[in-house]
């Protein structure tokens, strides 16, 4: 038997008080060093000064959220915004949360490696997190009144103005001029006229893509017409070893979100996304019932459309010639061996295409507002040049990058775009946002598999649409 | 040992794992509970009233909008969580009994054990996966097999329709789960007298009977323990939902931690989501408080 020592009375009181004066002890070391560490920020001297006009020509396509404008034109481009930025003199770490990460990622170094190059006083230090875990955590954080990054980085522009609206971002309209943009892509990161996030470069969701070498070995081509395009699907069908003519892309829902909107677009016209979005057209108006019922329902049922397949496994069976076209973004020319090989067609008579970017905003509580701004202000202006060169199937929303800047195969999806007269307009789903997204995912994952259901789909959509309630 | 003596050594090395389990448990529990009350208005039942009575597919708990006029599935959350209870528990129970026995005396049937055992040693994560995977219409080993049988209607990949979702998430998590079960039961019958069942089959009783009346009784606490286990398991299934479907298609594989979820993350509203989590955590007392005066009780009071 072992004899267990036991502490006397006193001992007991003794190693009791022992544990909180530790505590205590522990507690203001922490509080000191956290307060030590403040100071120092502060006083960290900024004199230097940095200015920046820049003058630009560019040729783009324009859109606009509140309405649409069908011209090319030419813009000419004078920066009015002077904005007076404090670069550091002693060593400044940032922290910066994006999403990319793999191949992204490493693009996305680029545009960092040029910022420090330039500004050999700011280190920057790289978190990759996707835009729902910085929605589900950062608004804890903010509420606590601290911030896990200098400047945060997300699609979802409705998600900033959210966080705005609680005063957690930091107004940055200093920075950004709006006219410098491609027009309405900073109006979804405005509030009350302040702009909160910075735009960074864009993707677009223009159509169909396909193998030029697939089209060349069956004699395909690219429909003019709508009879034209059920025409191909007829032949694609009748190719042996199809397995579908169209794959069907799934992640959590959005491939087929990025479909519907297309056929909503091509025949309602660039206007009716956006009337969606703001509810002034409901999901169960008889003109969207129309364009489901009449063109996209029959294609699901006659098994036009594959099962929906995870969308990285679906564009290697696309590749392989089991299916012969995808509906994707614009990031699929980064994904594939040979981006040479890729081409795309949008629907016939589409006269607007889905385009979205990345954001970056300041969080309020960052203790170097100074270093944020200037690399906020890099990421919406040049480094959109760096990051455009580099394959990532993206092109700038900055009309200061010139077109001969951007990657090749990027050019030609730009290039094809602004020929057609095609708007770009806001994705309809990340600008509802909210948890009706994940349901317009959901409700869409219904439809692929029971396409009857259209009208219970259509009136899931339009009860749950925030605007629409009360309407 | 003096009894003023024993309770204060035990109060000296329960300090830790109390000041733990104060800071981590109970403050966040009891914050929980506090925001769940709390509403736009201030303070009251509204987040409640609200998440038992909401309609949409993603976040109703009992009865989703359309239901009347279309043919579930989806039915709410909750009840989608009483029927993984009701397939899974009884398939879990009985796998595991019946493995365990038959695998009691054969040669290896360690390596079988631990090859079973592997779908709880695996991040739940990875399940999900793997499970959307094994019901694949390409990929999977379920619908090649249903397809080969000729058995085309589903040949298809399981998680895409309403219909096969909840019940191919519901047979993963068989799969999953079912190395829990065989575990216990075998360290249940490890410390069962063979004498007993040698006795019965003296006594002229066919395998069958033996099975069901001599080892089945004899087994009950270890029965409890996989049972309670399993639903409170069910009751907060997350994981392998969120990878696989993330509730749909169509809501039709929602469940209550998912809702809770969608709230809190989706729709940023907190109070609503302490809401879900304290129902949820209210349902799983249910089989906590029944396995306490069951199993747990009785034990102590024959020390």
């Amino acid at each position: 038997m072992v004899k267990i020592v036991v502490a006397s009375n006193a001992s007991f009181w003794g190693i009791v008080i022992g544990v909180f004066i530790i505590g205590i002890i522990i507690g203001a070391a922490a509080t000191y060093y956290t307060a030590s560490k403040q100071t120092v920020t502060k006083t960290i001297p900024s004199t230097s000064v940095i200015t920046q006009t820049v003058t630009k020509t560019t040729t783009i396509t324009t859109a606009a959220t509140t309405g649409v404008a069908h011209a090319t034109k030419t813009v000419t481009i004078t920066t009015t915004t002077s904005p007076t930025l404090t670069a550091p003199k002693e060593k400044v770490k940032l922290v910066v949360i994006g999403p990319w990460s793999g191949k992204e990622e490493k693009y996305f170094r680029a545009v960092i490696g040029n910022f420090t190059k330039k500004y050999p006083n700011i280190q920057i230090e790289y978190i990759v997190r996707r835009a729902e875990d910085i929605a589900k955590t950062m608004p804890l954080q903010f509420a606590a009144g601290k911030t896990p990054a200098d400047v945060v980085i997300t699609p979802w522009a409705w998600w900033i103005v959210k966080m705005a609206k609680k005063g957690y971002v930091l107004d940055i309209s200093n920075l950004i001029n709006p006219n410098e943009y491609i027009s309405g892509i900073v109006d979804k990161v405005t509030y009350n006229g302040k702009i909160y996030g910075a735009p960074f470069a864009m993707w677009l969701k223009p159509g169909f893509w396909y193998r030029k070498s697939f089209f060349q070995k069956y004699g395909l081509k690219e429909p003019r017409t709508w009879s034209e395009f059920l025409e191909l699907l007829n032949k694609i069908k009748k190719i042996p070893g199809i397995k579908a003519p169209i794959v069907t892309g799934d992640g959590v829902g959005w491939p087929e979100s990025d479909i519907v909107e297309h056929f909503l677009i091509t025949f309602g016209g660039p206007s009716l996304q956006l009337k969606l979005i703001n509810c002034e057209v409901k999901f169960n108006d008889p003109q969207v019932k129309e364009i489901f019922k009449k063109y996209l329902v029959p294609l699901i049922k006659e098994h036009y459309f594959s099962e929906p397949i995870e969308w990285t496994q679906a564009i290697q069976l696309w590749w392989n010639g089991k299916y012969a076209l995808y509906f994707m973004g614009t990031w699929i020319t980064g994904m594939v061996p040979n981006p040479n090989d890729l081409d795309f067609f949008p629907l016939p008579g589409a006269k607007g295409v889905v385009g979205g970017a990345d954001y970056a905003f300041i969080p309020k509580f960052t203790k170097h507002p100074e270093a944020a701004k200037l690399f906020v202000k890099f990421l919406a202006t040049e480094g959109q040049a760096y990051y455009v060169a580099e394959p990532a199937g993206k092109i700038p929303t900055w009309k200061g990058v010139k077109i001969s800047q951007i990657w090749k195969p990027m050019q030609t999806v730009y290039k094809k775009i602004t020929e057609r007269h095609m708007v770009i307009l806001p994705d309809l789903d990340d600008s509802v946002g909210g948890s009706w997204q994940t349901l317009f995912w959901d409700q869409l994952k219904l439809l692929w598999a029971e396409p009857d259901k259209v009208d219970q789909i259509l009136n899931t959509l339009t009860q749950q649409h925030p605007a629409c309630k009360g309407k | 040992m003096p009894r003023r003596r024993r309770t204060r050594l035990v109060l000296i090395f329960l300090l830790p794992e109390l000041a733990l389990i104060l800071s981590f448990v109970l403050v966040p529990i009891i914050g929980t509970f506090i925001i769940s009350f709390k509403t736009s208005h201030g303070y009251g039942v509204g987040n409640y009233y609200s998440v038992i009575t909401e309609r949409s597919p993603d976040r109703a708990l009992v009865i989703p909008e359309n239901i009347i006029k279309a043919q579930p599935p989806p039915w709410g959350a909750l009840v989608h969580n009483i029927i993984w209870v009701a397939i899974h528990v009884p398939v879990v129970v009985f796998l595991g009994l019946t493995l365990a026995y038959l695998l009691r005396d054969v040669v290896g049937s360690s390596i079988v054990k631990s090859i079973m055992f592997l779908g709880m040693v695996i991040p739940m994560v990875v399940g999900g996966l793997l499970i959307r995977f094994m019901f694949d219409s390409d990929l999977g080993v379920i619908p090649v097999f249903l397809r080969e049988l000729g058995i085309k209607s589903l040949a298809h990949t399981w998680t895409n329709y309403p219909q096969t979702a909840l019940i191919a998430l519901i047979l993963g998590s068989v799969w999953l789960w079912t190395g829990f079960s065989l575990t216990v039961y075998a360290a249940a019958l490890e410390s069962l007298p063979k004498s007993y069942i040698e006795a019965a089959r003296v006594d002229g009783a066919s395998d069958f009977q033996i099975f069901f009346k001599v080892v089945f009784p004899l087994v009950k606490h270890a029965t409890i323990i996989v049972v309670v286990m399993t639903m409170l398991w069910d009751l907060k299934i997350f994981d392998i939902v969120f990878v696989s479907t993330r509730g749909g298609p169509g809501g039709a594989t929602n469940v209550m931690a998912l809702v809770m979820y969608n709230y809190f993350a989706r729709a940023l509203d907190y109070g609503k989501s302490a809401a879900t989590a304290v129902i949820l955590a209210l349902i799983s007392l249910i089989p906590g408080i029944w396995f306490i005066r069951r199993v747990v009780r009785p034990s102590a009071e024959k020390r």
